[in-house]
């Protein structure tokens, strides 16, 4: 006990001293100074306005990316994703999940710039589904559909250490917080919605929104708009306390592959060998994404349990229909994000009289020399696309939301510590927090083992035990 | 292992050492950085006061060479200090994120000493699972209600006028032009309603003198060059200018000759950045404006066309094309309904313009296969239909204003043609010097029915009524014709040649010549002279007929003619 003591007031003393706020509060600011810096590299500056003999030299558009390239990128993604499912199922080593993150940081986002990037990629498959004119890069197809074949097979080790997102992110946890079981399964439908929007979105043709909403684009290019530097520092800052928001609360492609790795082949686990119930793992994921066991959870009696299940599965249909109705009341302004939409709107205005400037796009429109009322008509078309889309869209959400509220109805049972396979991002933080990991690698012996399942069972270790600690990698 | 180990420690202060200084580097970092921020947003380099005055400066004397390089000294200047600028913020950037990164990583390093196994002294605590369950299931449904009412309320409130479109349902917009009857009691376009020549107003002063000041209620400088004439509504005179740095529209209150609004429209987009050349006697706003009663029309000799609101908004303007034309673009504009009607005749051939009046978008915009002109448009009821009469080389040509489908051409004009046609009783007249002047019969296949080689007016649109045409010749004769057979029925010569044209207004013609005379002669058979009344300056427009008043826009002044006028505005 006196030894472990000591242990701890070194720590308590080292925590002291640890200026953990204090750096937060200047990583704050830094993002600030940061944001104004790139938004300012955005500023273009005007062209000269005065006539000279200057002749401005011709548009040139650069050549298109050499074809090797877009190989060279897919063969990397293979490797990444090959390496990822490697180091996490057979090493199941945290240490180098994390620096092959840092190189998919560095390749995908800093190199490659966040483009071609696999959460991106689910609009233009939408785009490419719903417009035939639209030829699909091979590249972003192997990057839409690696990803969820692997996370199929191996649950989510793309996001662990293949996704530049992903990995930014998870570079800055610092002391993630945990959010209620509640919080986060409200938050959790944001995904989903916003799946929704940019697959109706993209295959309207109206535009990428998840590109154009990306946070960390900016970064990776160090140049964006002052709105989306600020939406990227937000992001990252909140992700020093809430560990990786962006994948958890808003990435559209994880709500594919949370379904994916619920159905996994293989998934990782906290331990290969069986669970003690030491309880020391309890704390160590940063995503909530461990189940504590409940073999005595107080639920009511099994014929309530089914009745209720009876009734959501009654109510699907209907759910569905009416989300989906209330979709499709939305397609007025959904439609109007659509640029042919809100141009019509503006041309509307102005020639009702209702507003007397134009502007660029209108001005533009009108020395176009196309007619007004070929415009209202194509801009007629796209509403209708987006009311049927809207009904497509609400209904989406609802069988979502269905499937969530039955699985808020049905008590399963655990025995043992577990991880959620849909959340779970394979990060392995938790392997070394497993008494039995540390055992099988050596670094306790048997007899450490026993005596510290022995306090654990008494209930007297204290947090932070110290064979354990000295193996866990942040 | 039980005791702190020495490394570790050396590690962990490392790790803050890196953290702190890093961290206060990144902080300068900040502040420079923000600092720079504001400056740039605070400070406009290109419209600094001393560029904008010199770019003034340089609009008033455009030749000016050492003004020039001075402009652009300055300018380089501002472009430099810019570049430098972006230069420091985007190296800061880039330090800011080697510190950051630094900082995080140390940070990452210390947090990792921080212990993340759970207190095993507390025990486990009760199983909530099933509570937890209750919790969200209700707050998720309350939030999928709460999102159902926020999307049905979205809906219901988002109006949008596409949705009728989207039902193949036009929008329904009232009539946004004034009545044909509005039109006539108004000066509307060039040769007043529809172009034709003839004042429906009543009271139109008989007698004035411009030397004397006699019957003139005001008079006020021309603003700015231009050979176009005053359109008036509803107590409003609009004018066009132009010369080869400025366009503008001026309106004018007609009771007093107060200036009411001046419209720029030198940054109309498309314009050509070098003005084409026109000849003297043409200018660059030679052609006369239009109005639909609730805007008014313009058009430049650059191609420049756009439509203001009555208080001098800019509704839309755009370029049509820079005009192929050596004297320089002078048709006039003139409107149907919601159809700004554009003859836009030029070297490279002819095209005729339909734009809408509110947008300015093309309605339609068609061929024609015909020789420059600088005749201008007349509208016409025949009874049937109204027709859209068109005079060049070598057609007169007449167009359903609403399509801009071709109804009749006949060939019959060459030469450079410039007045414009005449309609009365089911006739046309269109004439040009050196071809000749033709009665169009339209009852029936429209044909020509006569034609007259004599006395040709070069300029001078005709005009025609209860049987007659007048035509005046820009070598100073006026000449009367049988409007059925084209009889000459009497010819006058006067000192001074016409551009003007004859208008005819309760059975006079009232014909102005090249010093600013009018002439008011009987519409009649016989040749008979009512009044000779001077302008006092030269004029070649056509006056604007409103009831008691005249309009005329002299070479330099702008005048109200009226009874009771003493002539001291
Ligand atoms: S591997 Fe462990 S720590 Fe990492 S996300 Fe999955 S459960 Fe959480």
């Amino acid at each position: 006990m006196g030894k472990r003591s000591s242990g701890n007031n070194r720590r308590e003393s080292i925590h002291r001293r640890g200026p953990a706020a204090a750096g937060m509060l200047i990583l704050f600011s830094l993002l600030l100074a940061a944001v104004l810096g790139y938004a300012q590299i955005q500023e273009r500056f005007p062209k000269p306005d005065f006539q000279t003999d200057y002749t401005r030299p011709d548009l040139s558009t650069p050549l298109p990316r050499a074809q090797v390239w877009e190989y060279v990128d897919i063969a990397v993604l293979i490797a990444a994703l090959v390496l990822a499912s490697y180091f996490a199922h057979r090493l199941r080593s945290r240490r180098k999940i994390f620096w092959l993150m840092v190189f998919s940081l560095v390749y995908f986002g800093f190199i490659r710039q966040g483009c071609v990037c696999a959460v991106g990629a689910v609009q233009n498959v939408a785009y490419a589904l719903f417009n035939t004119g639209y030829a699909i890069p091979l590249s972003v197809i192997a990057f839409f559909v690696l990803p969820l074949v692997f996370t199929l097979f191996y649950g989510r080790t793309f996001c662990a250490a293949v996704c530049p997102l992903g990995a930014a992110q998870d570079a800055v946890i610092l002391k993630p917080v945990r959010l209620s079981s509640t919080t986060a399964g409200l938050l959790g439908m944001l995904p989903v919605i916003y799946l929704g929007l940019a697959v109706l979105f993209a295959a309207t043709g109206t535009g990428f929104i998840i590109c154009r909403y990306d946070p960390f684009i900016g970064f990776f290019r160090f140049g964006a708009s002052f709105a989306m530097v600020l939406f990227g520092a937000a992001v990252l800052l909140l992700g020093t306390v809430v560990a990786r928001p962006y994948c958890r609360f808003l990435c559209p492609l994880g709500v594919l592959l949370d379904w994916m790795s619920r159905l996994s082949k293989k998934h990782v686990k906290i331990t290969p060998d069986t669970c003690s119930n030491c309880r020391l793992c309890e704390e160590s994921c940063p995503f909530g994404a461990i189940h504590k066991p409940n073999p005595s959870a107080q639920s009511p009696d099994k014929q309530t349990e089914l009745r209720r299940l009876a009734v959501l599965l009654v109510l699907l249909p209907v759910i569905m229909f009416g989300a989906g109705w209330a979709g499709s009341r939305l397609y007025v302004p959904l439609a109007r994000q659509h640029p042919t939409v809100a141009l019509s709107e503006e041309i509307l205005l102005e020639n009702g009289g209702k507003r007397a400037v134009m502007t660029d796009a209108t001005r533009a429109f009108r020395a176009s020399g196309k007619t007004a009322d070929e415009l209202f008509e194509e801009a007629g078309r796209i509403q209708q696309r987006f009311r049927t889309g809207g009904w497509l869209l609400g209904g989406f959400i609802g069988i979502v939301f269905v499937f969530k509220l039955i699985g808020l109805t049905i008590l399963r049972r655990r025995p043992e510590y577990e991880i959620d396979a849909g959340a779970c991002f394979s990060c392995g933080r938790c392997f070394s927090f497993c008494p039995y990991e540390q055992l099988r690698l050596g670094t306790i012996t048997q007899k450490e083992l026993e005596e510290m399942e022995r306090e654990g069972k008494n209930g007297s270790g204290a947090g932070g035990t110290s064979p354990m600690e000295n193996n866990q990698n942040g | 292992m039980d005791k702190p180990s020495k490394k570790e420690g050396v590690l962990y202060r490392t790790a803050r050492g890196v953290a702190v200084v890093s961290g206060i580097f990144a902080l300068i970092l900040c502040v420079l950085l923000i600092a720079n921020f504001l400056q740039t947003q605070s400070v406009d380099p290109l419209n600094s006061g001393a560029l904008t005055r010199l770019m003034e400066e340089l609009r008033g004397n455009p030749e000016d060479t050492a003004l020039k390089e001075q402009i652009r000294a300055l300018d380089l200047l501002a472009r430099k200090a810019y570049f430098t600028r972006q230069w420091q913020i985007r190296t800061g950037s880039y330090l800011l994120f080697g510190f950051v990164l630094a900082l995080i990583l140390s940070l990452k390093y210390m947090s990792a000493f921080r212990s993340r196994l759970p207190d095993l002294r507390k025990g486990p605590g009760p199983d909530r699972t099933w509570e937890e369950k209750l919790l969200s299931r209700r707050s998720l449904i309350y939030t999928g209600l709460g999102l159902f009412v926020l999307a049905l309320s979205a809906g219901a409130l988002s109006r949008s006028d596409l949705r009728r479109i989207g039902r193949a349902e036009k929008p329904t917009v009232s009539a946004d032009f004034a009545s044909a009857e509005d039109m006539r009691k108004n000066w509307p376009a060039f040769r007043g309603p529809g172009g034709n020549g003839v004042a429906f107003s009543e009271k139109i002063p008989m007698e004035w003198n411009g030397e004397t000041g006699e019957n003139i209620l005001w008079k006020i400088p021309v603003p700015m060059e231009g050979y176009n004439s005053p359109i008036v509504w509803d107590g409003r005179l609009f004018l066009s200018g132009a010369d080869r740095n400025n366009q503008a529209v001026f309106c004018y209150n007609t009771e007093n000759g107060e200036l009411l609004w001046r419209a720029d429209l030198d940054d109309i987009p498309g314009s050509p950045q070098e003005r084409p050349r026109t000849t003297e006697d043409t200018g660059y706003a030679a052609s006369t404006m239009a109005t639909d009663g609730r805007r008014v029309f313009v058009i430049f000799a650059t191609g420049d066309a756009a439509g203001l609101s009555m208080d001098g908004t800019r509704i839309w303007a755009k370029n049509l094309g820079l005009p192929q034309n050596h004297y320089g673009h002078s048709s006039s504009l003139i409107v149907f309904e919601d159809r700004l009607l554009i003859q836009y005749d030029q070297n490279t051939g002819g095209r005729l313009i339909a734009l809408n009046t509110r947008s300015g978008e093309v309605i339609y915009d068609r061929p024609r296969e015909v020789e420059i002109s600088w005749a201008s448009p007349i509208l016409v009821d025949t009874g049937s239909r109204t027709e859209l009469i068109l005079n060049s080389n070598p057609s007169v040509v007449s167009y359903d204003p609403v399509s801009g489908t071709e109804l009749w051409n006949i060939r019959c004009m060459m030469g450079e043609v410039a007045p414009s046609p005449a309609y009365a009783d089911g006739m046309v007249f269109a004439v040009n010097d050196y071809a000749r002047l033709v009665g169009i019969d339209l009852s029936g296949e429209p044909s020509i029915a006569w034609e007259v080689i004599d006395d040709l007016s070069e300029v001078s649109s005709p005009v025609a009524s209860g049987g007659l045409v007048f035509m005046a010749a820009s070598y100073g004769a006026l000449s009367c014709l049988d409007a059925k057979t084209g009889d000459l029925l009497w010819i006058e010569d006067f000192d001074d040649g016409f551009y003007s044209s004859p208008i005819l207004s309760g059975g006079n013609i009232y014909l102005m010549d090249m010093s600013g005379v009018t002439h008011i002669i009987k519409a009649a058979r016989e040749f008979e002279v009512t009044a000779r009344n001077p302008l006092g300056e030269k004029a070649v427009t056509i006056p604007a007929f409103m009831p008691g008043r005249i309009y005329i826009r002299g070479y330099k002044n702008l005048i109200c003619i009226g009874s009771g006028g003493d002539g001291q505005p």
